[in-house]
């Protein structure tokens, strides 16, 4: 059975195909279309996918879209309605976003696709993240935890999941909390105010909370109140999810942690203001953890599951994760490496098969590599078009060669194999970078990412050596598979790993296997050869504002409009010349 | 790309130049738009708005471009667009750096309002052009009239910005470079299609005029979609509204389970 799940319309579009229960391609339409977040229809996404397999709409036997457009239309009209007469500006916008496409879903798709609609069907947003994470995680019975910002009308549900040795699977959700109150909203109602785009600047405000202590933590805690059941509340004074859309924090939440930050404003963590920010931060990022894990902790209590899957954009939170493991009880925890809505478009195909459907559960392949594959020949030709010296050797001699240039501080962009499902990059579109000296990570922001001094690069290390450097928990390895958890470097490394050290002492560090990433492991081996330290500094391929890389055309235009060294696709290397290299930091001066 | 993008603003020597072979035409609506430019430009949080505005779209200009440099098959114009591009990057931290400074220099809650936010037609560039599907020739068409566009535009701000000299020597700065984007778009189009770059040309300012007018309509559109929704709210929504908040006080906190979900 052939079932494309879609996601799309609110941020970060996706499209993820399953036959016969695998799946066999997933990507988000940001990285076809180059419009970081992009929430429109995937179609560019659809397409790829159905040309990956051979496929042309027709074939499909159903398409799933990720969440139910009538129950998010009850949501967002209910709220209107409840914030009456104060919700007079938002109603003509939300009403015109919503009738005029939203609302169509099934009729759109069918007309994309020139298919039937009765083909097409909905199921619920959270249904979708928790298949997303469940079904793809190695484990026949789990508890599930699912929170983001808003689906239709869930912000958090728990629930358990159960892969039987028949092949039937459940996934049963327990209870849910409801808009408005949400941990997503709460934390992107704190990313707003501190001038980051929302949606986009969470992890902004994780890595400036480092910086800060929780000092604010009383007042937080008054905003999101814990519930005799367990869960949660917003105190609503706070919030104004209505009549300010975009930020959702009101003029009681100035009043009460003083005037916003100005998205164009620096934040200079040695000024008062500055520390006042990440203070807030901080405080924001201790209630959200407080939360979470206590929800966890109840959960683990009541339904005695050594797994844990988690689920949402809230998953995105390493170090709310790595609490979780280290406090709620689970043995382990499984976060997949698109948690967002983005994940939604593979959890939806899946809930379909396995639960719709009805299919015996097939085990998914533990890896985040869904995407398009590169055409490494392109590098060699555009390099010999544009006069830039390239090399194309054997695989030896290819890891042998960088592992020298990354010895010899020189930064590399690295494309291999097929692309990354998720926000994160995992060894195919990375800068890769020494780790030991704080100076390489001022010389990436510099250079390469342009990008504020309080936020972290992560590490990369091969599994084997993992414990040496990092404090993992039990579990650890499995979490930071996907670089899914933020944990503390040892005290005796920190100095050799001053270009990733979070200045907290901890890393979002990414745990590699040789059987995910043979190459980036071959790398890694290499280059613990050469510096006695298996660990790379590991960061997105991609520049400010733009999504993370797909082709090479598109690595190869990063690679000259910005500091990276060297590039290297498949079999071929591209080093750039000193001139260029000059020329080009001259003119970022 | 799709997206506004590339451009702006020239300046006050530009005036001459900028303005040179556009005709009497755009002249008579320079001279006609120059109060309503002095009014936005006579207002620093205004000014500095839009500077930090003009940052955004030459940023998204930027990235146009370089998505148009990963997509050509002409190594000429790939190098050109990737310079192109790091002007428009240039361009856009000046811009910001002089929102910044202008920004800084005021009080919180200064005027600032509708004016501010207004975009004129050359601070769009090559807006809504989806540089994925357009050729060479199409493409460098359109980016020769943005250029031309803008360098229109921002000569005409320069002419009103009377009393802040350094806005006014950023916006001749930048005029430079827009200068040579528009000598090496039009030669580029003129190498890569020589026979028909003029009719590409006018089938470009066709597209633009298209453009210009389905923004026109989508405005018009939703200013009456607006005042029709907003007084359905007003009249139709309040016997609802009543009872939706009705339902909300009976809502309790916490935890609903399935159970009560399905009740519901």
């Amino acid at each position: 059975m052939k079932i494309l799940g879609i996601s799309g319309h609110y941020h970060d579009s996706a499209a993820a195909l399953v036959i016969d229960g695998m799946p066999v391609a997933a990507v988000q339409e940001e990285r076809l279309s180059r419009h970081k977040n992009d929430a429109a229809f995937p179609l560019r996404a659809v397409e790829w996918c159905l040309d990956h397999a051979g496929l042309v709409p027709d074939d499909l036997d159903a398409v799933i879209f990720y969440e139910r457009p009538t129950l998010k239309f009850d949501r967002v009209l209910t709220g209107l309605l409840q914030g009456y007469p104060r919700s007079w500006r938002s109603y003509p916008k939300a009403m015109k976003n919503m009738l005029g496409e939203k609302l169509w879903v099934r009729g759109l798709i069918a007309s994309e696709l020139g298919i039937s609609a009765r083909k097409v069907r909905c199921i619920e947003h959270h249904q979708s993240h928790a298949a997303a994470a469940f079904l793809t995680a190695p484990t026949d019975d789990a508890a599930i935890i699912t929170a983001d910002g808003v689906g239709e009308w869930a912000t958090l549900t728990v629930g358990t999941g159960h892969k039987r040795p028949d092949g039937s699977t459940e996934i049963n959700m327990l209870r849910e909390l409801r808009f408005p109150h949400s941990l997503g909203l709460f934390y992107s109602a704190v990313t707003a105010y501190l001038g980051f785009a929302v949606n986009e600047g969470e992890y902004k405000v994780m890595g400036l909370a480092s910086y800060g202590s929780p000092t604010r933590i009383d007042e937080m805690r008054r905003l999101l109140r814990a519930t005799a059941d367990g869960a949660f509340t917003l105190d609503l004074e706070y919030f104004d999810f209505l009549g300010k859309v975009e930020t959702g924090f009101s003029q009681n939440f100035v009043d009460l942690f003083g005037p916003p930050r100005r998205s164009w404003q620096p934040i200079d963590l040695h000024s008062e203001e500055g520390r006042r920010f990440a203070d807030i931060a901080a405080s924001a990022q201790r209630v959200l953890e407080e939360v979470i894990v206590g929800i966890a902790t109840d959960l683990r209590r009541e339904t005695g599951l050594a797994d844990l899957c988690l689920g949402g954009g809230v998953a995105l939170n390493g170090v709310a994760n790595a609490r979780i493991l280290n406090e709620a009880g689970f043995g382990r925890l499984f976060v997949p490496s698109a948690p967002g809505d983005a994940g939604c478009a593979l959890g939806a195909a899946l809930y379909a098969d396995r639960i719709l459907f009805g299919h015996p559960h097939r085990t998914v392949p533990d890896h985040p590599f869904w995407g398009p594959q590169p055409d490494d020949t392109a590098l060699l030709r555009l390099a010999l078009e544009d006069g830039i010296p390239v090399a194309m050797v054997s695989e030896g001699e290819l890891i042998d060669d960088v592992a020298d240039a990354l010895a010899s501080e020189k930064i590399v962009g690295w494309v291999d194999g097929a692309l990354e499902f998720g926000p994160r990059a995992l060894g195919h579109r990375s800068i890769l970078a020494a780790p030991h000296d704080a100076a390489m990570r001022d010389r990436l922001n510099r250079d390469i990412k342009y990008r504020e001094e309080f936020r972290p690069f992560a590490p990369v290390v091969a599994a084997e050596h993992a414990d040496l450097f990092f404090e993992l928990p039990p579990g650890g390895d499995r979490l930071a598979r996907f670089m899914s958890g933020v944990f503390p470097v040892r005290p005796e490394w920190r100095e050799r790993l001053a270009g990733i050290t979070h200045v907290d002492g901890t890393a979002r560090v990414q745990v590699v296997d040789q059987a995910m990433a043979p190459r980036l492991h071959a790398l890694l081996e290499a280059y613990g050869r050469r510096s006695g330290i298996p660990v790379l500094l590991n960061t997105s391929f991609n520049l400010a504002g733009e999504p993370i890389v797909n082709t090479v055309a598109e690595a190869y235009s990063t690679f000259r409009r910005c500091g990276i060294d060297l590039l290297v696709a498949g079999q071929t290397c591209v080093t750039k010349p000193r001139v260029t290299r000059v020329a080009s930091l001259e003119t970022a001066a | 790309m799709g997206v506004q993008s590339l451009h702006d603003n020239p300046p006050r020597k530009s005036a001459a130049t900028a303005t040179k072979g556009t005709g009497p035409f755009a002249d008579l609506v320079g001279i006609v738009l120059r109060p309503l430019h002095r009014l936005i430009w006579a207002n620093p949080e205004r000014r500095a708005r839009k500077l930090l505005q003009f940052a955004e779209v030459e940023a998204a200009g930027g990235r146009d471009l370089v998505r148009a440099a990963e997509l050509t098959a002409d190594p000429v114009l790939r190098d050109r667009y990737l310079r192109h591009a790091r002007d428009e990057a240039r361009h856009a931290d000046m811009f910001q750096a002089q929102g910044r400074k202008l920004h800084g220099k005021l009080h919180e809650g200064d005027a600032n309002g509708a004016l501010g936010e207004w975009i004129a037609p050359g601070e769009r560039g090559i807006d809504g052009l989806d540089v994925a599907r357009e050729s060479d020739a199409t493409l460098l068409a359109f980016l020769h009239l943005s250029e031309s566009a803008a360098a229109r535009d921002f000569a005409r701000y320069a002419h009103v910005i009377d009393d802040d000299a350094a806005t006014r020597t950023l916006f001749q700065r930048i005029l430079r470079d827009e200068d040579q984007h528009k000598k090496y778009t039009r030669d580029e189009l003129f190498r890569i299609a020589p026979r028909r770059s003029r009719r590409v040309l006018w089938w470009a300012r066709l597209r633009r005029l298209w453009k210009a007018y389905l923004r026109f309509a989508t405005a018009f559109a939703g200013v009456i979609a607006g005042v029709v929704l907003t007084l359905q709210y007003f009249l139709l929504l309040p016997p609802f509204a009543w009872l939706a908040k009705r339902a909300a006080r009976r809502e309790r906190t916490g935890w609903i389970s399935v159970d009560e979900r399905a009740r519901r």
